[in-house]
């Protein structure tokens, strides 16, 4: 029963602490080794994190029928 | 499920198409999509032109001005979990969960105020001005442009939420909360890139 109702929420705090750990590399990046490339890697995997898994990105070529 | 009764016939012979809410919601979802792709061309020519204006004359090496990096790094955060509890919120309706709902939608509200608060009420009137040349006028230009979006982006939500205490969302059909919640987190994507393009790249200049 617990499992069912918090389950769809892991993902979710998952991917946010993914992307708490990235902000936090970016600033630490900035701060130590300075470096276009890397923050902009950084910034990428952060933006494909959003789009796939907030944006539901996919949703445009699956077909779901429900909402 | 519903669907959309168009009228089929030029004639006026009272016939009637219907549109199924599946079609509606995957040409609605990809309207939304077209949107946000044109708008990268907007926001893509600020940070065009942050790269192109602020290097240094003489050396040609990329420069940023002397910012608040706490403040910055305020601001991200508090868009970054308004960003969490949006999902929260979609992912509520979607499980039927109607007061986790709306107040995951109040609290992102919030968030999205405050981070207007920290951007347009803090930094804004910290040392640099929009007549600071190239400095001044790209990052008013970039967070002017992107404060607007948020501020639409906060007036959205609370009519969704509106629309929500009023029970016009169900598990099943909430393409509003859906729309709004990408709109909410393509504006989170765009301060990814702009975060970092305004406050981390480049050496630090007092203006």
């Amino acid at each position: 029963m617990n499992e069912t109702t918090t389950s769809p929420y892991r993902q979710i705090y998952v991917v946010f602490i993914a992307l708490v750990v990235l902000t936090i590399l970016e600033f630490i990046v900035a701060a130590y080794l300075p470096s276009v490339v890397f923050l902009t890697l950084i910034a990428l995997a952060k933006a494909g994190l959003i789009v796939h898994f907030f944006m539901h990105i996919y949703r445009l070529w699956n077909n779901e029928e429900s909402h | 499920m519903s669907a959309t009764m168009v009228e089929g016939d030029h004639e006026g012979h009272g016939a009637h198409l219907e549109i199924p809410y599946s079609q509606q919601l995957r040409n609605n979802r990809l309207g939304l999509w077209l949107f946000c792709f044109s708008e990268l061309f907007l926001f893509g020519g600020f940070l065009m032109a942050r790269f192109y204006l602020w290097r240094d004359p003489a050396t040609g090496a990329i420069v940023r001005p002397e910012l608040d990096q706490l403040l910055g790094l305020g601001t991200t955060s508090v868009l970054l979990v308004s960003s969490l509890f949006m999902a929260l919120g979609e992912r509520a309706i979607e499980q039927g969960n109607r007061k986790r709902f709306l107040n995951s939608l109040l609290v992102t509200a919030a968030l999205g105020i405050a981070f207007l608060v920290g951007v347009v009420g803090l930094e804004w009137n910290a040392e640099l001005s929009p007549t600071d040349g190239a400095f001044g006028a790209v990052f008013f230009g970039m967070t002017g442009l992107h404060a607007l979006h948020v501020l639409s982006g906060v007036i959205l939500i609370l009519i969704v939420w509106w629309n929500g205490r009023q029970g016009k969302f169900s598990p099943e059909q909430h393409w509003g909360v859906e729309a709004t919640a990408i709109y909410w987190h393509y504006v989170d994507v765009v301060w990814v890139f702009f975060y970092p393009a305004l406050y981390l790249i480049g050496q630090a200049v007092h203006v």
